[in-house]
């Protein structure tokens, strides 16, 4: 990585605690367009493949990168010098919105398409910002993480009025999420105080 | 065009069999040239990332056998490796020999779908029933090691989950030997056939430049004479002690793509046949039970690995926080996984990053000005399988 872009751009460069070396940088929101193009041009950088554009939603998470509700990822790959980088950015729930990279990379559309249909985050000039996964009238964003695993809406076929229909669901059981706490590590304390008396 | 001819748009799809899956284009037709083919995918849409949110790691395995359903272990190979990125282990030599194996057997079942189907879309049905009586045969080996014809389970973070049966490795000398040919015999029936050519050669013509932009990988790129391969240029596991070559085509056609995947099976025999000769004896697993379960037999007689099942199949193992990006050489480009993890034993956020999507994304650009009868040969040559496109 240059030291000059990554002054430039990069709110603070970050480690990730990971073996493969993998390079990343955070960079801010108003930046993005900006820095994307620099690195897909710079000769000494020439990441000209964009591979992924995805999102983290941290509401229940504490993370050294964010402080913020999203973080935007975008990972490229150097064909050239046989490099991978990744991109984060923050994203604030109070504007859910980020600059398209589609002027730069044409293959983020689709990546961006899906981003929006999953965590509501709007593209700036995406020539067409429309939901890619889910059905064609769909409610919310399902992988923001305060969506239920179980949906709002449920559909079925139904025979007497010879259509799909769409109901809110009913679920047979109750929903199970087990945490996977284990109760014998939280009593460390109590264990220590009870051996204390 | 005339003033005669306006416009036609047409909708394919979703169910029509050379859509290869729930594929609905809406196609903008002036006579029979296709202006516009715009894809609507997500029909079958399942959440799966959603879906992994809320499982331990373990759990979350069998999932990804269910996205690009025709080459299932490759796609748990990424997901392995990400997973022992983040815990910092890495697989005993022997699994990682028994995974290349095993994910170029893969590479070799994926191809020999595709390539029949391709050749179906366009004409030849007897391909099919060949390449199938070899899958079957195939997956007899899939079988053998996992339990499981097609949804395997089988790469866990850590190695694999048995150990190849006794003989197993004698049986796939043979089957292996003898496999190139009846890749001539396929060679044979559709490489020079004519009729094959004439709907394939030149159709959906891909370049250098436009393979790159259009953030194409695997066979596709290496069709427009791109020479890259994840296997060769950040090699994973044991690929870097093992010898083969990477196919690169020139024209970057639809017949191009036929030509580098018959040639790529070739290579994965090679490699297959490699590793039954290099692979040493040793653990398939990590020794480590705080991430895999302790075999049965100790299960009898030791009280601590009881207890180590129970919490492994209970609570799960506890990933280190972190995040990470892990791809692999899949038979149908690069497949990735971002993992974040929060420190709990549930990933935090999986995203999975299938060639397919960015491969139909270019379907667009790939069938402007070719007549409608070319679209299912374009779509065909891509290997698309909407498992992976859907997610």
């Amino acid at each position: 990585m240059s030291n000059e872009l990554l002054e430039k751009y990069s709110i603070g460069e970050i480690q990730f605690p990971t073996k493969s070396g993998l390079a990343s940088m955070l960079v801010n929101k108003d930046k993005i367009l900006d820095i994307i193009q620099k690195i897909k041009e710079d000769e000494k950088l020439l990441y000209d493949q964009l591979i992924d554009i995805t999102v983290v939603d941290n509401i229940s998470s504490k993370t050294n990168y964010s402080s913020q509700r999203f973080t935007v990822i975008y990972s490229f790959l150097s064909l050239r010098f046989n490099k991978r980088l990744l991109i984060l950015s923050n994203i604030s729930e109070e504007d859910l919105s980020i600059d398209s990279i589609t002027q730069i990379f044409e293959s983020a559309n689709w990546f961006e398409r899906e981003v929006y249909d999953l965590f509501g985050i709007t593209f700036r000039n995406h020539p067409n910002l429309q939901r890619l996964m889910n059905d064609y009238n769909f409610q919310g964003h399902p992988l923001r993480k305060d969506f239920p695993l179980t949906g709002y809406e449920e559909v079925r076929y139904d025979e007497n009025l010879k259509k799909v229909v769409y109901e809110p669901v009913t679920l047979k059981q109750e929903f199970r999420d087990f945490d996977n706490e284990s109760p014998w590590e939280g009593m460390k304390e109590t264990i220590k105080k009870e051996i204390g008396k | 065009m005339s003033d005669n001819f306006k416009p036609v748009t047409l909708n394919f799809g979703p169910q029509h069999p050379a859509a290869h899956g729930v594929l609905r284009l809406l196609v903008q037709l002036e006579g029979e040239v296709v202006n516009k083919a715009e894809p609507h995918i997500g029909l079958l849409h399942r959440g799966t990332e959603k879906l992994i949110e809320h499982k331990t790691y373990t759990q979350a395995i069998p999932y990804f056998d269910r996205l690009d359903y025709v080459s299932p272990m490759c796609q748990e190979h990424a997901f392995a490796l990400a997973v022992e990125d983040l815990l910092g282990i890495k697989a005993p030599v022997r699994a990682q020999y028994i995974r290349v194996m095993f994910a170029e057997l893969t590479r070799i079942l994926n191809h020999l779908l595709n390539i029949p189907a391709f050749a179906m879309d366009i004409g030849a049905a007897t391909p099919m029933l060949w390449a199938f009586e070899e899958r079957e045969k195939m997956l007899e080996f899939h079988e053998a090691v996992s339990g499981a014809r097609f949804h395997a389970a089988y790469f866990r973070p850590g190695g694999v989950h048995q150990d190849l049966p006794d003989n197993l490795a004698d049986k796939m000398r043979t089957y292996f030997t003898n496999f190139p040919k009846f890749i001539d015999t396929l060679e044979e029936l559709l490489t020079e056939n004519r009729i094959f050519k004439q709907r394939s050669v030149d159709i959906g013509i891909l370049s250098k430049e436009d393979a790159i932009r259009l953030s194409c990988s695997g066979p596709v790129l290496r069709a427009s004479g791109v020479a890259w391969d994840l296997r060769k240029s950040q090699p994973y596991d044991v690929y870097d002690e093992i010898d083969f070559d990477i196919p690169v085509g020139k024209t970057g056609d639809t017949y191009d793509r036929y030509l580098v995947r018959m040639e790529e099976m070739r290579e994965s025999v090679k490699i297959i046949l490699q590793c039954i000769d290099k692979i040493p004896s040793g653990p398939v697993m990590v020794e480590d039970n705080k991430i895999t379960p302790p075999k049965r037999s100790e299960m009898k007689n030791s009280m601590e690995a009881i207890i180590h099942h129970f919490k492994l199949f209970t609570e799960g193992y506890r990933v280190p926080e972190g995040l990470t990006y892990r791809c692999v050489e899949a038979p149908k480009g690069e497949f990735g996984v971002v993992l974040v993890s929060d420190g709990s034993s549930k990933p935090y956020r999986c995203k999975l990053r299938a060639p397919g999507f960015v491969h139909l994304q270019a379907l667009n650009f790939l069938s402007k000005g070719h007549q409608l009868a070319d679209l299912p040969s374009i779509l065909g040559s891509l290997d698309i399988v909407f498992g992976e496109v859907d997610r």
